[in-house]
C-alpha cells in the first residue's frame, strides 16, 4: 500500500507535466529519423569527376554503367571533365570525392586483351565515401565483363549463390530495435531516481524520509512509477516506429509478448542501473551531465547501429555487459527473424539477472538517512 | 518530574569530522508540554530536531522518542510523530488533497478514515475550498498551513516543528501559533519546536531551552529563565554623545546591573526601571551630557537570550562540496 502511494505520486506528477510526456515520446522518433537520414546505411550523392580520354566501346559502356549508378542506387553523381590535373585538383580542394581516367588506349588494350588499366583518384581520408566509390566503379567494371582493378578473370572461376534466411530488412526497419532501446534509457533517465533528485533538489525528501516509508517502500514505488511510465512510452514508439517504417509480423500475438518482456526488463534493469548512480545525487544538473556519457555508453555499443562482431575486442568485452546490447539484440530476433523462444532465451537470462542484481544493489546502498 | 516523559534525550552527540554541532546533550519533555528550542544560527537546533526525527544518525548518545530509541527504533519513532521541517516540503504537483492522502496512505491508514481525517483537517486549517487546487498556486503560508495538517493525518503523539513561522508574515504566524495550540488541546500532544521569534516562544512555550555552540546553555520556563537574569528592565538611551567617565559612572550606580554601548545608544539592565529612571538621567546630567530619547521595558526572552548567547552575529557556515558545489551527496552537514 505504501508502495502503491509512492507509485500513485509519481504517475498523478508525471501526467501534470504534459510538456515531458510530449519530448519523451517525440525525442526518440526524432532520433529514428536524424539518425536514420544521416546514417542511411549505404551512402549517396558521392560527386565523381570522370576524365574520359577517348570515345572507344569499353569506355562508353563504362561510363553507361556509372550512370546507371548514378540513376539507380544514387550512389554516385558524375562530373565530366576535360582536364585531369584540374580534376584532381577539386578532389584536394574537396570538390569531388574521386577522379576516375580513362586512358586514350582503354578501348583498344580491351580488344587486345593487353593489360587495360583505368585510374581512379581517391580522397581517401573520407574512408567511408572512398570505399562505396571503389565498389561502385569495380561493380561498373565488371559490368564491362572484365575487371581491371583488382580481380583477375580465372577459369574454373566458383560463382557465389547469395541465400536470404530472412526477408529483406531495410536500414530504416534495422534502426528500430535501437530506438525502441532509447526509448527505454530515455524514460529510464527521466522518470524512477530522477525523480528523487528532484525531490532533494526541492527539499521535498525530508518530507518523506520522516514517515514510515521502508528503504524498500521508496526504491520500488520510484522504480515501479518508472516502469510503468516507460513501458508505455517504448510501446508507443515501437508502434510510431512500425507505422513509419512498416516492418510486417507473422505471428503479431507472440512477438508482440516477447517484445513487452524484454521492454520491461530492460526498463528495469536501466532504472535500477539509473537508481545506483543517480540514487545519491541531489541536482539535476548531475543527471544532465552524465545523461549524455551513459547514452554513449550504452547505446552505441549495443549493435544498435552497427555489429557488434566489428567491435575490437575490449569493445566487444563491455558489449557482453551492456544491458543495451542483449536487448537491442533480442528485438533484431523477434522483429526481424520471428524464431522464437530459443534464439532470445540467453538474453532474457541476461537481463532477468541484471535486474537482480542491479535492484538489489540499489535498494541495500541507498541511503535513507538525509 | 512527575509527568509522563514524551521526549528523553541522553548525552547526544553529533560530530561532523572536527566539528560537533551537538555536543552531548541532555533533558526531558514532558508530555502535553510546548517546548521550545532557541538558538543563534548554526547553534545546532535543526541537528539536534533531525536526530529526535530520525534523519540524522546520532554521534553517540541517544533519546527515546515516545518511548521508543531513536537509534535501535527509527521505524517506531517515525510511526508515532509527526514533523514539519524547516524547508517547505509539500509537493508542488500535487494538489492540497493529494499531498495529505499519500501522506496517510504512507501510515496506512484505511481510505475511509483518510478521507474523513483529511476534510477535517483542511477544514480547521482553512484550506478545505482549496483543496482541489494545486499547491504550486499557494502562498507561503499557505503552505506551512498544509504542511502542519498534513503531519497530524495519523494522530501522532509528538508534534516536531522546525521554525515553523520562519518567512511568514504576521497574520500568518498568528495564524499557525492558533493552530498548534488548537491541535495540542484537541489531541493532547506534545509539541517539540525551534525558532527564531523570542516573542513567540514566550508567550507559547512551557518550557524553552536556549542551545548555543551545541550545548545547552540554560533550561527553564520563560519566567524562570527571566528571573534567573540579574536585573528587571532595561532602559534604553539615545545620548549626543558618550564619554568613558560617564559609562564609569553608570555602572557604579547601585541599582545598574550592566551596561552595553552602541554609538549613541546606550543600554542599561537595571532593577525597577521606573522608580530609578530620574536618578539615571540626573546622573547623566551632571555629566553634562544631553538626553535625546529614553526608553524603559521589561526584561524579555530576548534579554535572557542575549545575555547567554551575546550581541555577535552569528554567520552560519554550511559545508559546500569542493567538487560538485550544491550538487553533492548529502553526507555533509547543512
Amino acid at each position: 500500500m505504501r508502495m502503491m502511494a509512492v507509485i500513485d505520486r509519481d504517475l498523478k506528477k508525471f501526467r501534470r507535466n504534459p510538456l515531458v510526456v510530449a519530448m519523451s515520446v517525440l525525442m526518440p522518433v526524432l532520433y529514428l529519423l536524424i539518425l536514420g537520414h544521416s546514417f542511411q546505411g549505404k551512402l549517396t550523392g558521392l560527386p565523381l569527376a570522370v576524365v574520359q580520354g577517348e570515345q572507344g566501346t569499353a569506355s562508353r559502356q563504362l561510363l553507361e554503367n556509372l550512370r546507371a549508378v548514378e540513376a539507380g542506387p544514387h550512389t554516385l553523381e558524375l562530373y565530366s571533365m576535360v582536364d585531369q590535373e584540374e580534376a584532381i585538383a577539386g578532389v584536394r580542394k574537396g570538390d569531388y570525392k574521386a577522379v576516375l581516367v580513362i586512358p586514350r588506349d582503354f578501348t583498344r588494350r580491351v580488344t587486345q586483351h593487353n593489360r587495360p588499366e583505368i585510374g581512379l583518384f581517391l580522397d581517401n581520408t573520407d574512408s567511408i565515401s572512398s570505399s562505396s566509390i571503389q565498389a561502385a566503379v569495380t561493380g561498373a567494371l565488371h559490368a564491362v565483363g572484365q575487371d581491371y582493378v583488382t580481380i583477375r578473370e580465372q577459369a574454373g572461376e566458383t560463382y557465389q549463390r547469395e541465400i536470404n534466411l530472412f526477408r529483406k530488412v531495410d536500414y530504416f526497419q534495422s534502426l528500430v530495435p535501437g530506438v525502441v532501446i532509447m526509448a527505454v534509457f530515455l524514460g529510464s533517465l527521466t522518470t524512477g531516481a530522477f525523480n528523487l533528485v528532484m525531490d532533494r533538489f526541492l527539499g521535498v525528501d525530508e518530507s518523506y524520509m520522516l514517515t514510515p516509508l521502508t528503504k524498500t517502500d521508496i526504491v520500488g514505488g520510484l522504480i515501479g512509477s518508472g516502469l510503468f511510465i516507460t513501458t508505455c512510452i517504448a510501446l508507443l514508439i515501437f508502434t510510431i516506429s512500425i507505422l513509419i517504417t512498416g516492418i510486417p509480423f507473422n505471428h503479431f500475438l507472440r512477438q508482440f509478448f516477447f517484445i513487452v518482456v524484454v521492454i520491461i526488463l530492460t526498463t528495469l534493469g536501466l532504472l535500477s542501473l539509473m537508481f545506483l548512480i543517480l540514487g545519491r545525487f541531489n541536482h539535476p544538473r548531475i543527471v544532465g551531465i552524465l545523461s549524455g556519457f551513459l547514452n554513449v555508453i550504452l547505446f552505441f555499443p549495443s549493435g544498435a547501429i552497427y555489429p557488434i562482431a566489428s567491435f575490437p575486442s575490449w569493445l566487444k568485452i563491455f558489449a557482453r555487459i551492456n544491458p543495451e546490447a542483449y536487448a537491442v539484440h533480442a528485438l533484431q530476433c523477434i522483429l526481424f527473424k520471428d524464431v522464437g523462444l530459443t534464439a532470445i532465451s540467453n538474453d532474457l537470462f541476461f537481463l532477468a539477472t541484471f535486474v537482480l542484481i542491479m535492484l538489489t544493489a540499489a535498494i541495500t546502498t541507498f541511503n535513507r538517512k538525509i | 518530574m512527575q509527568d509522563k516523559v514524551a521526549v528523553e534525550v541522553s548525552g547526544i552527540t553529533k560530530k561532523y569530522g572536527n566539528f560537533t554541532a551537538v555536543n552531548d546533550i541532555s533533558f526531558t519533555v514532558a508530555e502535553g508540554e510546548i517546548f521550545g528550542s532557541l538558538g543563534p544560527n548554526g547553534a545546532g537546533k535543526t541537528t539536534l530536531i533531525r536526530m529526535l526525527t530520525t534523519l540524522l544518525k546520532p554521534s553517540s548518545g541517544d533519546a527515546l522518542v515516545a518511548g521508543c530509541e531513536v537509534v535501535k527504533h527509527p521505524e517506531e519513532v517515525r510511526r508515532q510523530i509527526g514533523v514539519v521541517p524547516q524547508a517547505m516540503t509539500s509537493d508542488l504537483d500535487l494538489t492540497a488533497y493529494e499531498n495529505m492522502d499519500i501522506y496517510g496512505r504512507f501510515y496506512n491508514i484505511p481510505t475511509k478514515e483518510r478521507r474523513q481525517r483529511i476534510n477535517e483537517l483542511l477544514e480547521t486549517v482553512g484550506l478545505f475550498s482549496r483543496a482541489n487546487e494545486l499547491v504550486a498556486s499557494f502562498s507561503g503560508g499557505m503552505r506551512r498551513r498544509l504542511e502542519i495538517a498534513r503531519v497530524l493525518i495519523h494522530k501522532p503523539k509528538i508534534l516536531f516543528l522546525d521554525e515553523p513561522t520562519t518567512g511568514l508574515d504576521p497574520q500568518s504566524r498568528r495564524v499557525i501559533w492558533d493552530f498548534i495550540q488548537q491541535f495540542r488541546k484537541g489531541d493532547a500532544m506534545t509539541i517539540f519546536l525551534t525558532t527564531h521569534y523570542m516573542e513567540e516562544a514566550e508567550e507559547f512555550c512551557d518550557r524553552v531551552a536556549i542551545i548555543d555552540h551545541g550545548k545547552i546553555v540554560v533550561i527553564g520556563s520563560p519566567a524562570e529563565l527571566k528571573a534567573q537574569i540579574p536585573g528587571s528592565d532595561t532602559i534604553t538611551l539615545r545620548l549626543e554623545n558618550i564619554s568613558e567617565p560617564l559609562t564609569g559612572r553608570i555602572r557604579h550606580l547601585p541599582f545598574v546591573w550592566s551596561i552595553s554601548v552602541e554609538g549613541h545608544l546606550l543600554q542599561a539592565s537595571v532593577d525597577n526601571g521606573a522608580q530609578n529612571l530620574m536618578e539615571l538621567l540626573e546622573n547623566i546630567k551632571d555629566q553634562g551630557a544631553k538626553v535625546l530619547a529614553a526608553t524603559i521595558h521589561e526584561q524579555s526572552l530576548e534579554d535572557v537570550f542575549i545575555h547567554y548567547t551575546g550581541k555577535a552575529l552569528r554567520d552560519e557556515t554550511k559545508k559546500v562540496d569542493f567538487l560538485i558545489g550544491a550538487g553533492a551527496p548529502r553526507t555533509l552537514h547543512r
